[in-house]
């Protein structure tokens, strides 16, 4: 299995994300600075969604509502790719971890 | 033999059913039922919408499937919470059963079917938002062909919409509840209109969809749908209403002719419930409770909610409300009645000692049961205590609450902080009842008959046995024989099959956290609705 690069995990996100945003404008550029709510119009409720497609697409459960609660606390207003990025680096297991496992 | 039809109602109950049926407003049901068999179906313990689907849909009780509630601690030792989803279903489903033995399957708006398990057929889970219903299907090109395929389909209007579907629990009056029933009866409509292009396209042996928006009126609009709760002359607001919720299921049972009509006569068709319904008065806050015996300290700042506040079980709490170092028992999440025991070294180093552990619920047990009182009357409110033992038996069984509460009026207890522990709602609104329904019928089945109470847990191997299949050896229910004429019977001997195939269990499960970050406040409406 590919290894699970920033980069890998970024195109793989926004791969994601503009599946789930079906009147996707092509022209937005998408950095890590993009915003998920204010940027790409997601709702609260899409995080479940988003949990759930994140899971199966790297097939392992992620601490999503941890993610959730920091981000309430920290009082961001918006939840950015990057921070997203962070998290799932911070949660991924690469393939020959999970072996190991 | 016979395909099979599961035609899922949310919190369908025969209080409501029998009324519309003996007023004329759902012939097609008054059939059904006249050349069919009708029973009570018994729902889990405690009767909550994902439980209840999933051992409805895996012949196994929750110790065994896994999903005890909306969301749940994802191991003993954990203090993560995690939001239910296909995930913890871990016991096989009767759609893979239907699979080892051949046959195809479809599967509409199950909750905890997402992501979708990869099965010969197709599948749509519930309680996803239109967003990611696509990408959460089976096959996952599905939606796209609906799109393209079926003329009206709107995904938006078929997913559940939390803002939408908030009203169904808050008690606070709405200006117009004719929209909501509307985006009710459209949801329903949009769901049969996909069971039948799937039907007749991309055929299967046996089809699954649920009705959700029986449970959502029923709660929102019970005095409209209880007749002994119709006043003795109502005003014309009340009729209003009452007349709306029978446009709604005026709607069901034309969705129940055209399934008829579709399915044909070689189709078993079972009218399930996942619990049945009944009406919920007043407001039990447990945690204010166990503050007041000393089982309990909330963290500094904790804001109290108000007395009148009508909401039907307001929030879905986080843990970080309760100073764990000073609590050993606390109730955790809105709509599971369960109390968590917090015991040193099982989560954390807070808690009772272990060894404490029997004597301690053994005495919080009877002081549940029997002081937890209405302070005007001494009327006990809790009527039945279950310890994790009794209720969620099996592998799963460590990561339930160690005690489930039943309410004197079967309401959800409300997990927030308050200034007194009971409070009555200004207006009764649904909650659910132990007691649903299931109504079958079709090649083989009794005509006009009424049985014994059933349980849940007996639709699986039942199903299966109508299709001519085997029964997997370690279901926990059984074949209802007695729906079944002795001709039929005779014909057809029972067979029993190899055991169920496990499904992992998510494995290193570790999403976790505090539940009541505000990204995820739409999903409190979950909590209340079940
Ligand atoms: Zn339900």
């Amino acid at each position: 299995m590919e290894l699970l690069t920033r980069d890998k995990v970024r195109q793989d996100l926004i791969e994601l994300l503009k599946d789930a945003r079906e009147d996707w404008d092509h022209s937005i550029n998408v950095t890590d600075e993009t915003g998920i709510f204010n940027d790409l119009g997601f709702e609260s409720i899409d995080a479940v969604g988003l949990s759930s497609s994140l899971e199966a697409h790297f097939d392992q459960s992620l601490p999503f509502p941890e993610f959730m609660t920091k981000v309430k606390e920290q009082n961001l207003k918006d939840i950015t790719v990057g921070h997203l990025l962070d998290f799932l680096m911070a949660n991924l297991r690469q393939s020959a971890e999970r072996a190991a496992a | 033999m016979s395909k099979v039809v599961l035609f899922g109602l949310d919190g369908a109950t025969y209080t409501v059913l029998d009324d519309l049926v003996a007023r004329g407003m759902m012939p097609t049901l008054a059939e059904f039922m006249r050349t069919g068999v009708r029973a009570k179906m018994l729902s889990v313990k405690p009767p909550l919408t994902p439980p209840a689907w999933s051992t409805l849909v895996t012949g196994r009780t929750p110790g065994h499937h896994g999903v005890t509630g909306f969301f749940q601690y994802d191991a003993p030792d954990s203090l993560s919470i995690q939001l239910i989803s296909s995930r913890q279903l871990v016991a096989e489903t009767i759609w893979s059963m239907v699979n080892r033995q051949g046959k195809r399957a479809g599967s509409l708006n199950f909750v905890a079917h997402q992501p979708a398990p990869k099965i010969d057929g197709w599948v749509i889970p519930g309680w996803v938002s239109w967003r990611w219903i696509r990408r959460l299907s089976h096959p996952s090109t599905l939606i796209d062909k609906l799109k393209a395929e079926l003329p009206g389909f709107d995904v938006k209007s078929l997913a559940i919409d939390f803002e939408e579907e908030r009203k169904a629990i808050v008690g606070a009056p709405i200006d117009d509840y004719k929209d909501w029933v509307g985006l009710h009866i459209n949801r329903e409509t949009q769901w049969f209109n996909v069971m039948k292009h799937q039907m007749l396209h991309d055929p299967v042996d046996l089809v699954g969809v649920v009705y959700d928006g029986v449970d959502k009126l029923q709660h929102l609009l019970w005095p409209y749908l209880d007749p002994a709760l119709t006043p003795a002359e109502p005003d014309a607001e009340f009729l209003r209403i009452r007349s709306l919720c029978w446009d709604y299921f005026r709607n069901i049972d034309n969705l129940l002719k055209q399934t008829m009509e579709l399915a044909g006569p070689n189709t078993t068709i079972f009218i399930c419930s996942d619990h049945g319904f009944t009406g919920s008065w007043e407001i039990l806050f447990i945690n204010n409770w166990l503050e007041e015996r000393g089982y309990l300290t909330w963290k500094e700042g904790t804001e109290a909610v108000q007395d009148d506040n009508q909401e039907l079980e307001p929030s879905f709490y986080r843990l970080s409300a309760f100073d764990l170092t000073r609590t050993k028992a606390y109730a955790l999440t809105a709509s599971s009645n369960g109390i968590y025991i917090s015991v040193k070294g099982r989560k954390d180093e807070n808690g009772i000692p272990p060894e404490e552990y029997e004597s301690f619920r053994r005495k919080l047990i009877d002081e549940l049961l029997n002081e937890c009182v209405d302070p005007e009357t001494g009327e006990k409110l809790i009527t039945n205590v279950w310890t994790r033992e009794e209720i969620f038996d099996g592998p799963m069984r460590d990561i339930a609450p160690d005690l489930t509460l039943a309410l004197r009026d079967y309401g959800f207890v409300s997990v927030r902080r308050n200034r007194r522990m009971l409070a009555k709602r200004p207006q009764i609104l649904g909650t659910h009842h132990p007691e649903g329904v299931l109504i079958a019928r079709g090649p083989g089945i009794r005509q006009g008959a009424v049985i014994d109470d059933v349980h849940l847990v007996d639709v699986a191997p039942t199903a299966l046995y109508s299709m001519g299949l085997s029964i997997p050896a370690d279901l926990q229910g059984r074949v209802l024989n007695e729906i079944y004429t002795p001709e039929f019977l005779e014909a057809h001997k029972l067979r029993r099959g190899e055991e169920t195939k496990a499904v992992a269990a998510a494995a290193g499960a570790d999403a976790p956290g505090d539940e009541e970050a505000e990204i995820l406040e739409k999903l409190k409406a979950l909590g209340y609705i079940e």
